[in-house]
């Protein structure tokens, strides 16, 4: 019972953060038709930013994640103003910008060495027993990323449905010239699109700083799970992507723990490849017209 | 038509895009220009980057001091130290490049590496070229290696003495969980455990391997818990993944033992847990201001000035291999000064004269025959370090090769099951 609970917990968090990564890269997609390659990295810098404004510089930790949020969404609003504009119509072109800026922010990590591993001390130390069961636990710092994960996607999903702004972002995001038509500046709306989305993945980063290795690599390790999220989700789809978060990191959460960590991957993969064979669109994914 | 990108392009130019990110950046490497070259061909950058710049650090304040002391003599002439090192990212492609450029650019006398799985392609450009190199996991060895050699660390298998040691102290002890991540490093410590435990009457009730690319540690240790076992075995797990490990044990309530080849920057991991929790965790690496490295069989000098110097200079970085690279550099030098030349055949060969060399952790023999396939492991006795009250502390020495003598075929045995028995890698 105990390992059960655990384990349920355990994937709880892991849907968390999982979320948090493919929201905003379904919305860079969906918005801006963009395979931003370099999410896992901005993930990776809001990482470093927790680090250094709270576990170096003392600041609060919460306002060490405002501050990460803050420089990796300025990092996105960069990308999208200097790198992707330009390329809108040329996806290629937009994703191999992505991969370029991932390898600058890698090799600017290193070369201010930042090679190490990184320790950030968890805000609050220790874990509570759940659900009265003694052998499970969570640890705080968890149900902080639990937390800043509901509170950021609630936010994000009333914003989009239920303000102006989120109609014509979805606009955008179903179809971008009939949005333009409509009199919807495309460009203010990626610029909005490009900068919440690299929000979400340096909020991502700057919750798990204290739980995860905070080294210039850890963004690989993020961006793939991410990927087959979306896709499992259906590509562009905000919802999709938060289902196929829950989906993918029960799944792999409980085959690591009943299984195996070495098979969990694979067989991830093979659920994302049964999913699109079943349903090619995706679990809410939309048929491309035309 | 939607936003110009279609499902099947995005899954294509993705797929184009993981092989882009697949592929390695250079990087660059520094040194100045000296007479003797020494190479350190290991990752500086990456997951395994504990085991490999920390390494660098302790071989640069070796080579600093060497030089300020004017230098090596050997026949007749004074050489100056130079370390050329190549960051190969634990990635056996860059460090073939590496070992490639170091050989034929850069000229160098030897090249130290980490080993493992960056070894393969680059131990197989030395032996065609006669280069002389060196390992700290001799599970890189065949009977074909004939010039890489593995004279400090003898990976994996001085771990047979920290269960030993547990065995005998804490006889209460009877069921262990095993974990590592399935590479070089984890594979050949998992046989030696199981042999370890074994020997010691000791149940292993878990044994598995975790992936490389692992994020979240909880699941891993949910389901070693799941086994209710007295002792929590972490292998050669990573550097980070033992403190993340070991941070898992603690939020989930484990009371138990935990041992483990390595804990580095465990002042961290105590800033976490606390040090009633990692009291009594067993390793095998001390740290080099420990009073026990002041004893006369110790071969390494000033070894309490080393980690002072090492502190003052890298705070924060001290590791596993901080001092070992700048022990195999030790040897090195002696054998430079044998053999009065800087050639580096004639310096291997006046380091294996005998049979028998200074390890740094007291005399030792060329071994290694039966599980490695060539007598390149210099193995002798091995420190046994247990944290206590927040402080690595050498508990016990004991001998490798005692173990060997008594428990081999649990070893061989263990290996053949896990496919590392050197004829087995070879093929």
């Amino acid at each position: 019972m105990e390992v059960i609970a655990q384990t349920t917990v355990n994937a709880l968090y892991a849907s968390s953060y999982t979320a948090l990564m493919a929201v905003g890269l379904a919305l860079i997609f969906g918005v801006m038709g963009i395979i931003n390659f370099a999410h896992g990295n901005l993930f990776m810098v809001g990482a470093y930013a927790v680090w250094w404004l709270y576990a170096v510089n003392g600041w609060p930790f919460f306002l060490a994640v405002a501050g990460a949020i803050m420089v990796v969404g300025a990092i996105g609003l960069l990308m999208e103003r200097m790198l992707f504009r330009p390329m809108r119509d040329n996806p290629l072109g937009g994703l191999i910008m992505s991969v370029g800026v991932l390898f600058i922010l890698e090799v600017l990590a290193v070369f201010f060495g930042l090679g190490l591993m990184k320790h950030v001390p968890p805000i609050y130390p220790g874990s509570v027993v759940i659900f009265g069961i003694p052998g499970a636990t969570i640890p705080w710092q968890r149900l902080v990323v639990i937390g800043a994960a509901v509170l950021l996607l609630g936010t994000l999903w009333a914003f989009l449905r239920q303000t102006r702004l989120g109609w014509a972002l979805r606009a955008c995001a179903q179809d971008r010239e009939a949005a333009a038509l409509q009199g919807i500046p495309i460009n203010k709306f990626a610029l909005l699109a490009m900068g919440l989305g690299a929000a979400l993945a340096g909020a991502a980063g700057g919750v798990m700083a204290p739980i995860v290795q905070v080294d210039p690599y850890i963004g690989h390790k993020m961006i793939v799970t991410a990927f087959i999220v979306i896709i499992v989700g259906g590509i562009g789809s905000l919802e999709g992507a938060v289902l196929a978060a829950i989906l993918y990191a029960f799944f792999h959460t409980w085959v690591t723990t009943y299984i195996g960590g070495g098979i969990a991957t694979t067989l991830g993969l093979v659920l994302m490849l049964v999913v699109l064979v079943v349903r090619p669109t995706g679990l809410l994914g939309t048929a491309e017209r035309g | 038509m939607r936003n110009g990108i279609t499902r099947r392009r995005f899954i294509g130019t993705t797929a184009a895009g993981v092989a882009l990110v697949g592929t390695s950046l250079p990087r660059t490497s520094f040194g100045a220009e000296k007479t003797l070259k020494i190479g350190f061909l290991a990752p500086l950058t990456g997951e395994v980057a504990g085991w490999g710049l920390p390494g660098l650090n302790g071989l640069e304040i070796w080579a600093d001091e060497i030089n300020a002391g004017g230098g090596i003599q050997a026949g007749g002439d004074t050489y100056m130290v130079e370390l050329v090192p190549y960051d190969d990212e634990y990635l056996a492609d860059k460090a073939l490049r590496g070992a490639k450029k170091l050989v034929l650019e850069d000229g160098v006398g030897l090249i130290m590496m980490l080993g493992g799985s960056d070894a393969p392609a680059a131990v197989d450009f030395f032996t065609k070229n006669k280069v002389v190199s060196s390992t700290l996991l001799p599970s890189d060895l065949t009977d074909e290696t004939l010039y890489h050699m593995a004279p400090c660390e003898v990976h994996p298998i001085y771990n047979v003495t920290g269960v030993e040691w547990l065995a005998e102290n804490r006889p209460e002890l009877k069921t262990a969980a095993i974990c590592a991540q399935d590479d070089e490093l984890g594979r050949p410590s998992v046989a030696t455990y199981l042999a370890a435990f074994e020997a010691a009457g000791i149940e292993v009730v878990y044994q598995e391997f975790f992936a490389i690319d692992t994020v979240d540690f909880a699941p891993v240790i949910t389901s070693m818990l799941a086994t209710k076992p007295d002792i929590l075995c972490l292998d050669t797990a990573y550097p980070d993944f033992v403190n993340f490990l070991t941070e898992q044990a603690f939020l989930q309530g484990f009371d138990g033992q935990i041992i483990s080849c390595t804990f580095d920057f465990y002042p961290a991991v105590i800033e976490k847990v606390g040090t009633e929790f990692v009291e009594g965790f067993v390793f095998q690496f001390p740290d080099f201001d420990d009073p026990a490295l002041n004893e006369p069989h110790i071969n390494f000098p000033n070894p309490n000035g080393f980690f002072t110097a090492y502190e003052e200079r890298y705070p924060g970085t001290w590791s596993a291999v901080s001092w070992e690279y700048a022990a195999i550099a030790v040897q090195w030098k002696a054998a430079v000064e044998k053999a009065g030349s800087v050639d580096p055949m004639a310096v291997f060969e006046a380091m294996k004269a005998g049979g028998r060399a200074p390890h740094v952790f007291g005399d030792a023999n060329w071994w290694g025959t039966e599980l490695f396939g060539i007598d390149n492991a210099l193995v002798g006795d091995w420190p046994v370090v247990q944290i206590q009250n927040g402080k690595a502390v050498i508990v016990e020495y004991k001998s490798i090769i005692d173990w060997w003598a008594k428990h081999k075929d649990l070893m061989i045995k263990h290996f053949e099951a896990l496919g590392e028995m050197w004829y087995q890698r070879k093929a």
